[in-house]
């Protein structure tokens, strides 16, 4: 009450201020703190929670951090979801990065049905993606059947309830998410340094190796931890790909919150991944502006 | 993330929802059909709706067809005999994650759940339940292993061995030796994604004999199982378990009978099964410290006790009466598919609960790192 009997009493002066830039700032501070209120309460509550239950049970201490370290079962989930995370990115960069080339080097007309394309994907759940990889590729599936009737195998091939399985359905769903901030980063390289680099003489294959490549790598870089980051988190498609023996990350804290009640581990390892996640988003924002990377720019 | 990405939209009505009830009076029956047609737990919302206390009783079980089987079984014949009463069946599946989750809250919506004896220890040393009222239940309609501390057997139910016959014209694979035996029988198995009858089907083919199989000898059963785990998917729920036969994508499998029977029923036998070395498992009512239906639970927990109602489980869903009385009241044509029919039991091995509930935990991350 005191304060804003003060503010009331002010003299003259300020309070003609307040109508200009100050009164802009206050109408700002209170569009921000909705989505503040939002995200602490949703989320930083939430979330200190878990980091406070993965140092506080079953005991006060970090025992459950020195066991993500120590157990060797742990350790294997750990470099089971290092490594298919790895491969996927990659894949997905690759493909994704051949797509936003092709999208952007299409006829207009093209360039829209492309887009539509890649965009509806985002509407096909994941779990319905991934029973249509397991119609497609299982033993008696239409890919080894059409193989095996046009005589190019004799034995049906193993494509899903492996490794390879869980890629395939993980690439599937990360290429989008690849080829649209590359998109993005591409439009932004002027079209007139390549064939500025081909008219000096420069052969194709330079003119993209030593002009587009580097122009581009902001946007690989964005790309490429965007789609590690979401990689990390997969759930449905390793446990329905992966025939029961690929076992990552969310699923393991999934067992050990459900089944085990090991809560303590459990958060402990949901904590490391989102320290790992925020890490990579800090060397993210090193790389590129975010502004950028989302088409803002 | 991407389980979350898959609730979205029915979070989204069950918030809706939510806003639309707040603080008014709201049947608690009227609010779980709401939260069952969104496919939705009502333990998301943590509150106890307004009016939950009185004669309105929550069973929630792990859904499917065991929402209409149980609420024909056991919720109708219980209202008939009780019109004032309300039990509602909530299909959002009771794991033990969840338990804790809502007792530790304090925001409790559930009164009973369909889980094992097993879990009801384990739960129970963990102060999440209530313990059994024997002056209600009735001790004597199970068998004695049956009648546990904080766990009263609801059901019977086995993991059964079930083979392809086509793929095995000639002989049938009869134990789990044979299941092991990649050489004779060859193709590929598949075995649950948990410790639960997959370790004493191991050491079964290992050798051990049926009566010596408890305390499992865990590194000796991994072993066995690390053996065949390049021939083996390992099925997560039941119906993964039937669609991995019925896409013959597996010659062998260690299934519930549930739904080997069903399998069986749907290709006219060409996939079979065997209760001879099943390992047999009593499923259990528990119901959650501090239930809003109080103690008005174990009248209707003492109600699923009777015979008939046991038996017409058995026929909606096919877990076998665990009250011996009922065994032989079902029908004749039945009889086989029964686990707990005195002949079949007596060709099974029982699970030794306490066993589990002391060792579960810790061998079930042993056998994920094992399997992976």
């Amino acid at each position: 009450m005191a304060v804003a009997g003060e503010t009331v009493a002010a003299p003259a002066p300020p309070r003609t201020r307040l109508l200009g830039a100050e009164r802009v700032n206050l109408v700002y501070w209170a569009l921000v703190l909705v989505p503040l209120v939002v995200l602490v309460v949703f989320y930083i509550y939430p979330l200190s929670r878990v980091l406070l239950i993965s140092v506080t049970e079953p005991r006060l201490g970090f025992g459950n951090y020195v066991r993500i370290v120590e157990s060797t079962g742990v350790r294997r989930v750990i470099w089971t979801t290092t490594w298919i995370c790895l491969v996927t990115s990659t894949l997905s960069l690759v493909l994704g990065y051949l797509l936003a080339y092709a999208i952007l080097h299409m006829r207009s007309g093209w360039q829209t049905w492309m887009m539509v394309g890649v965009l509806l994907s985002f509407w096909v759940s994941i779990l319905i993606r991934a029973f249509a990889w397991i119609t497609l590729l299982q033993t008696r599936g239409l890919v080894n059947n059409f193989l095996l009737d046009a005589g190019l195998i004799s034995q049906p091939l193993a494509l899903i309830r492996n490794e390879l399985g869980v890629i395939i359905g993980m690439v599937h769903y990360m290429v989008p998410y690849a080829a649209l901030p590359l998109l993005a980063s591409m439009r932004s390289i002027d079209a007139r340094l390549v064939p500025a680099a081909r008219g000096l003489g420069a052969r194709p294959l330079q003119g993209f190796l030593y002009v587009y490549l580097p122009l581009s790598l902001p946007g690989i870089i964005a790309a490429s931890i965007l789609v590690l980051i979401f990689s990390l988190g997969f759930f449905v498609t390793p446990a329905l790909l992966g025939g029961g023996r690929v076992i990552m990350l969310a699923e393991y804290i999934a067992l050990q919150v459900n089944e085990t009640l090991a809560w303590g581990l459990g958060t402990a390892l949901a904590s490391s991944m989102l320290i790992t996640v925020f890490l990579m988003l800090v060397v993210l924002a090193r790389a590129v502006s975010f502004r950028r990377l989302f088409g803002a720019a | 993330m991407q389980k979350q990405h898959l609730q979205t939209f029915a979070e989204d009505c069950a918030a809706l929802l939510r806003e639309v009830t707040d603080g008014r009076p709201v049947n608690r029956r009227a609010f779980m059909t709401a939260c069952g047609l969104l496919g939705v737990s009502a333990g998301l919302f943590r509150v106890t709706p307004v009016h939950a206390a009185g004669r309105e009783i929550v069973l929630v079980n792990w859904g499917g067809d065991a929402v209409t089987a149980m609420a024909e079984a056991f919720a109708q014949t219980y209202m008939a005999d009780n019109p004032d009463a309300e039990v509602i069946v909530d299909g959002a599946g009771p794991s033990s994650g969840a338990i804790r989750n809502m007792v530790e809250s304090g925001r409790i919506t559930w009164d009973v759940a369909d889980r094992n004896i097993p879990a009801s220890l384990e739960l129970g040393r963990l102060d999440l339940l209530e313990e059994v009222d024997y002056s209600i239940v009735d001790r004597d309609k199970v068998r004695p292993e049956h009648a546990g501390q904080w766990g009263i057997g609801n059901y019977i139910f086995s993991n059964v061995l079930a083979w392809d016959t086509e793929a095995f014209p000639e002989r049938a694979p009869q134990s789990w030796a044979d299941f092991w035996n990649v050489e004779e029988f060859p193709g590929r198995r598949t075995l649950r994604r948990h410790i639960d009858g997959q370790l004493e089907a191991a050491l079964m083919a290992d050798g051990v004999a049926p009566e010596d199989i408890y305390p499992i000898d865990v590194d000796r059963a991994l072993d066995k199982i690390r053996q065949i785990k390049e021939h083996t998917i390992f099925w997560g729920s039941g119906a993964e378990s039937q669609q991995i036969f019925r896409d013959r994508e597996a010659v062998m499998g260690n299934l519930f009978n549930t739904r080997a029977s069903v399998i069986r029923r749907e290709t006219g036998g060409v996939i079979d099964f065997t209760f001879t070395e099943g390992i047999v498992w009593p499923g259990a009512w528990i119901v959650m410290k501090n239930n809003p239906a109080g103690a008005a639970v174990w009248h209707f927990i003492a109600s699923t006790q009777e015979p008939e109602r046991q038996v017409k489980l058995f026929e909606l869903l096919g877990n076998g009466p665990i009250n011996p009385e009922a065994s032989a009241l079902v029908p004749e044509e039945l009889r086989a598919l029964d686990p707990g029919s005195p002949e079949n039991y007596a060709r099974q091995i029982p699970a030794d609960g306490e066993w589990y509930a002391e060792h579960s935990a810790d061998v079930l991350n042993r056998y994920f790192e094992a399997i992976s």
